[in-house]
């Protein structure tokens, strides 16, 4: 059997695993399991096939990035709808940071200025700014909502909006920071991350792989941190009105 | 509601407000004297709370005009507006750490006899400093929320419903504080639904209809 054959079948096996323990378990999620997993395939294949055409014809890696870019600032515009045009400033939010340090690694010569690094460095910190824009913005409105007595009341004592605005705006952005955060405390200890798992199957040394990893996560919390700063300050800029004001704002929870 | 033309004090004429594409209010005027406290007399859900917002511009008024001593109040710093025309929400928000912390927040060279001083007028013992603002009764929120707007030296105060879930004492105690900031010539603002306090402690009646 070849590899490829026996990781389609490996994955098949733990999917008829997984919904068999949820049919004898009467957990009422087998069918979710199933199409998941075969979504999951699906996708998979699809990208891979427009992996294997964008390493072909270099070229197209602007047109896939585009593509990652939009569907991650549709998907965090969509967890921060309470904020006017969030599609638009959750999509700059990421892209900003995320192509920023793309364009650095690949350029000071950290990965190969080819599609086969860029596409896939670009994908991480997208994946990365996406998780982070989300999370601060969700913290963001969610305190704006729930503590707008107290920032009234900053505003009674002769605050500026931005001011009052500051411990939320910190608290938010603190949040969005805590996963990557502890993913790179944790690294090697309780997880072996993707990008060094990937290399290490895909044969390169574990030194090569330490310090490719390293380089992601510690561009990762870079990335993410710049990515809740930016929609944190472009949420302030939307909310704060002439007069040291704070527009109202109604979110869905 | 008649709107006098002493320049003394706020003035707001004709004033329309809209909420969440609602019409909260329309065509409203007010007069707030200082030395003097007027009553914002109206059943719940009238806009009281609104006005009083738009007095200290927390919401904003697209028709009408509000003056403070005679001039606009929008030529005038936001933040100076606020620290001259002092505002506690019905329910007030206590900010984190001591009810000290809460009445020093933004004055940090603010001396300890002023605190004292801010604690007293609003019939609270000055080892009230020490308490933490988060395990106050409504009341003492609301007497603490008071001492915290006269830290920055008002010259009007609006409050907005300040006996709204107290008990009849601790009523009357906040009734016997505004009697006893009038007569340091501030200018008080009463909006509430309560006639018998209206009727015990207010000057003068201005009514929302």
């Amino acid at each position: 059997m070849s590899a490829m054959v026996a990781k389609v079948v490996a994955a098949a096996g733990f999917t008829v695993i997984a919904a068999a323990l949820s049919v004898r378990l009467r957990l009422g999620i087998t069918r979710e399991i199933l199409v998941a997993a075969l979504r999951a395939g699906v996708q998979l294949a699809v990208v891979g096939a427009l992996i294997a055409l964008v390493f072909r014809y270099p070229v197209l890696s602007f047109a896939f990035v585009a593509v990652m870019l939009t569907t991650a600032g549709v998907t965090a515009g969509g967890r921060v709808k309470g904020l006017p045009r969030a599609r638009l400033r959750a999509l700059i939010s990421i892209a900003l940071p995320a192509l920023g340090a793309t364009a650095a690694l690949l350029l000071v010569g950290a990965f190969d200025l080819t599609a086969r690094s860029g596409v896939p460095t670009a994908g991480i910190l997208i994946g990365g700014a996406l998780t982070a824009t989300t999370l601060t913005g969700r913290r963001l409105l969610e305190a704006l909502v729930d503590e707008a007595g107290e920032i009234e009341a900053r505003l009674c004592l002769g605050d500026e909006a931005r001011t009052a605005l500051a411990p939320a705006v910190r608290r938010a952005v603190t949040t969005g920071l805590i996963p990557v955060v502890d993913q790179t405390r944790s690294v090697g200890l309780v997880t072996l991350p993707g990008t060094f798992v990937g290399l290490i199957l895909g044969g390169a040394s574990p030194a090569e792989a330490a310090a490719t990893q390293l380089v992601v996560l510690l561009a990762l919390i870079a990335v993410e941190l710049s990515a809740g700063l930016l929609l944190a300050e472009l949420t302030q800029r939307a909310l704060i009105l002439p007069g040291q004001r704070i527009a109202p704002l109604q979110i869905e929870r | 509601m008649a709107a006098d033309d002493d320049s003394e004090g706020m003035l707001a004429r004709d004033l329309g407000v809209t909420l969440g594409g609602r019409r909260v209010l329309e065509g409203v005027s007010l007069t707030i004297p200082r030395g003097q406290v007027t009553g914002l007399l109206a059943p719940s859900g009238a806009g009281k709370s609104t006005l009083l917002r738009a007095l200290v511009r927390l919401v904003d008024a697209e028709s009408g005009s509000i003056t403070l001593d005679g001039e606009d109040i929008r030529s005038l710093d936001a933040r100076v507006l606020r620290r001259r025309v002092g505002f506690v929400a019905q329910t007030p928000a206590m900010l984190p750490g001591t009810v000290g912390d809460n009445l020093r927040y933004g004055l940090q060279d603010l001396t300890e006899e002023a605190m004292n001083d801010a604690l007293q007028a609003a019939s609270l013992d000055d080892a009230f400093a020490e308490r933490e603002a988060d395990e106050l009764s409504g009341g003492e929120r609301a007497r603490v929320a008071l001492a915290r707007a006269l830290t920055r030296g008002p010259e009007l105060l609006l409050l907005d419903e300040p006996t709204a879930a107290l008990d009849e004492s601790a009523a009357t105690r906040i009734g016997e504080t505004l009697r006893g900031l009038r007569e340091r010539g501030l200018g008080i603002c009463v909006a509430t639904h309560d006639r018998g306090f209206a009727d015990a402690w207010v000057d003068r009646r201005e009514q929302l209809q």
